[in-house]
């Protein structure tokens, strides 16, 4: 080791664990279309005090805001093919649950989570739009539907934004833990290659440098749309 | 007293200041008009080294000093002699509205605090909030906060007092209680040195009256000199333009 | 191989794991001392004039924050070994709580540079003319009116900075750190990997507790702190 990083093994790397970028950004945008409407809906329930939904989104939040996110892994990888397995036993159906490609999984995992943290970000993005402005938009005759998507949606999303932004760069950097399932995403893909000739150092420097740059142009769109988003703020005021 | 000479000051490419004297005695209620933007906040600020001037000297008695370049010490000395009333009260938010007044004295002064506390209760009491020693700002309205502010730097019983729009943050129906303070200090003998839009305080308080516009000092003189015989045009504009058209005064 | 799902697992690994907190609060403890006077120096550079180190501090913050923990903990674990080759130091035998300490300072200093920042922005810069008008030296103002201040502003965020780091922490356990998670997973092998989901959610249990104390701590310190913050009484 002591002779120095082995540049050849750090190049080829590189476009080894860029390969791995494409299933890192699946599941980041399939767990966020699934997050986004999903933690709106659960906010709205915390911030109309919905009886039983309302309990439910807090107790589930506080889960998922007080656990690391590899021991929710290790839960979900673990009971999902147990309940699974069960299940297709009753009904005789003839799948074999450890055949699963490990990215359902990591679909469900990382959804579970997001949510959660997307339900906080959307009630602290509702309740900073003024009361007035829902019954200033019910007052003209638009309904609730109506009032909540032309006029609350737009102001509590500018919010928002930044939010969101952070929730997805957490997203993509917890992906990593896909190792766990064996999803073939950035870190496990450099880590594999690595494991032939010891080339850890040179393996984690590529993964890290991936991950800055794709973090940095998540960073940089959200960047730009909030400025858009802003400017048609001030433009139409 | 307080003399200062030539003072300027740029912001980026904007001349804020451009040559500025300006003269206090002791005892002198000197209130500062002009436009927004003609620099009065700035002189304020550049004399308590809030803001640091480009070049200028000010004299405080025997002190001289180069307002741009002075010492640390020096800075202290002239802020211990002044105190400053700002616009948007700056009251200390986490000490209560006594604490706030006896913050200077203990603090910066070394008064023996049971000393400072009789001295910051009357101070309280004079602006008329004896019954809000150990209300916290949050707790007050924008008057009561001002009032505050006003015995702040009356407790440190400074040469000068520099007041910079203590008003214009204010409700209207707040400006009056705060003003009567204001008078009831003046009144006492206290140097003030006062930026307000407040024309009935200029009129009816003031022995001198600062006309500024565009970084320098337009017109100088007594209320009567500038309300009612201005000489210069600028001066004109801006009274015809801020007072009503059938404003007379008497003086 | 038995597959049935079985309570009494939580309940019985519950105290073998519960020892090893110890370690995952020694090596958690470390990292907090160690990352908020990173941190502290980090907040210094971006408040202060000097443009070289603004950029320096706020590069730095960029690059942590895009870096996933456990990258950071390989990169630590086996880069600074290898980084200390060329000096010739051999670092291979470190004890690893070593590395996950250092690998979570450098985190937690961003962190913590970032709530002080937030924290001492967010004070307006009249406290500080106000506190200096009234004759308080620049190092009095600082101490007795912007500090107290922004220290209640910082509170909430600085909890939450240590639940994120107790928690990043749990990955400690994949460089080989016997910590709670590292037990867990000692425990599952030698039951021949049955029962896992018994001992994770025993763990997940654990954390959940710490979590939630961890806030309820703050939330009281919080109102402790915030003097000034009341509201109007009527009485």
């Amino acid at each position: 080791m002591s002779e120095g990083l082995n540049y050849t093994f750090l190049i080829d790397t590189f476009f080894i664990a860029l390969s791995g970028v494409p299933i890192t950004l699946l599941v980041t945008i399939v767990a966020l279309l699934i997050a986004l409407p999903l933690g709106f809906l659960l906010a709205l329930t915390r911030i109309n005090q919905v009886p039983v939904l309302n309990w439910f989104s807090r107790i589930y939040v506080s889960f998922v805001r007080g656990t690391p996110i590899i021991i929710q892994i290790f839960i979900v990888y673990a009971s999902v093919p147990l309940i699974l397995s069960l299940f297709f036993e009753k009904y005789n159906i003839n799948i074999n649950v450890y055949n699963i490609n490990p990215i359902w999984y990591a679909f469900i995992v990382f959804s579970f989570s997001t949510t959660a943290i997307l339900i906080e970000v959307f009630r602290s993005a509702l309740s900073t739009v003024n009361k007035g402005q829902l019954e200033a938009a019910q007052s003209v005759g638009l309904s609730n539907f109506q009032a909540y998507r032309r006029i609350v949606i737009p102001q509590a999303l500018v919010v928002a934004l930044p939010n969101i932004c952070t929730a997805t760069v957490n997203l993509i950097k917890a992906t990593s833990l896909g190792y766990a399932m064996s999803l073939q995403e950035i870190t496990l893909k450099a880590k594999v290659a690595a494991n032939v000739g010891y080339n850890y150092v040179e393996a984690y420097i590529d993964i890290f440098l991936v991950y800055i740059i794709l973090c940095s142009l998540v960073e940089y769109g959200f960047k730009i749309y909030e400025k858009r988003l802003r400017r048609y703020k001030y433009v139409s005021a | 007293m307080l003399k200062i000479n030539d003072i300027h000051k740029s912001f980026g490419n904007n001349e804020i200041l451009k040559g500025v004297d300006l003269s206090i005695d002791k005892g002198d209620v000197v209130v500062i008009l002009g436009p927004s933007g003609s620099g009065k906040t700035t002189l304020l600020r550049c004399i308590n080294f809030l803001e640091k001037a480009d070049s200028g000297q000010a004299g405080f008695g025997d002190l001289k000093v180069n307002l741009h370049g002075a010492s640390k010490r020096d800075i202290h000395t002239i802020r211990q002699k002044t105190a400053f009333v700002f616009q948007n009260y700056n009251l200390f938010n986490n000490k209560t509205a006594l604490e706030n007044v006896t913050e200077g004295l203990i603090v910066g002064r070394r008064v023996p605090k049971a000393d400072a506390i009789g001295i910051g209760k009357k101070a309280l009491d004079k602006v008329g909030l004896s019954d809000k020693y150990d209300s916290y700002p949050s707790q007050l309205s924008g008057g009561q906060q001002q009032r505050v502010g006003i015995a702040r730097a009356v407790a440190l019983n400074p040469d000068i007092i520099l007041f910079d729009e203590p008003t214009s943050a204010l409700d209207p129906e707040l400006v009056g209680e705060v003003l009567t303070v204001m008078k009831n200090i003046a009144k006492e003998g206290t140097t003030m040195l006062v930026v307000t839009h407040e024309m009935s305080f200029a009129k009816d308080v003031a022995n001198r009256v600062i006309f500024m516009d565009g970084g320098v000092v337009v017109e100088e003189g007594s209320p009567h000199d500038i309300f009612v015989s201005p000489k210069e045009e600028r001066t004109k504009k801006f009274l015809k333009r801020v007072l009503p058209e059938d404003y007379t005064f008497y003086i | 191989m038995e597959k049935y799902f079985d309570v009494s697992y939580i309940w019985s690994s519950l105290p073998i794991l519960l020892p090893f907190l110890k370690v995952t609060f020694m090596v958690a403890g470390l990292s907090i001392i160690f990352g908020t006077f990173l941190g502290l120096i980090l907040a210094v550079m971006k408040l202060g004039k000097n443009k070289i180190a603004q950029k320096t501090a706020h590069f730095y913050t960029t690059i942590l924050r895009c870096t996933p923990s456990i990258v950071l903990l390989f990169l630590v674990y086996y880069g600074v070994p290898a980084l200390a080759d060329n000096f010739g130091l051999y670092l291979h035998d470190l004890n690893t709580a070593v590395f996950v300490v250092i690998t979570f300072t450098l985190q937690f200093a961003a962190i913590m540079s970032e709530v002080i920042r937030s924290a001492f922005d967010s004070i307006e810069k009249g406290q500080f003319e106000a506190a200096v008008s009234v004759g308080l030296s620049p190092f009095q103002a600082y101490r007795r009116i912007i500090f107290p201040q922004a220290l209640v502003v910082a509170l909430p965020n600085f909890g939450n900075g240590l639940i994120a780091l107790l928690q990043e922490g749990s990955l400690a356990y994949t460089i080989g750190l016997i910590d709670i998670v590292g037990k867990a997973n000692l425990i599952i092998a030698a039951n021949y990997n049955t029962h896992a989901l018994e001992i994770f959610i025993a763990l997940a249990i654990v954390y959940w507790v710490i979590s939630i104390l961890i806030e309820k701590f703050f939330g009281k310190l919080e109102k402790v702190f915030s003097k000034g913050k009341q509201t109007i009484n009527t009485n």
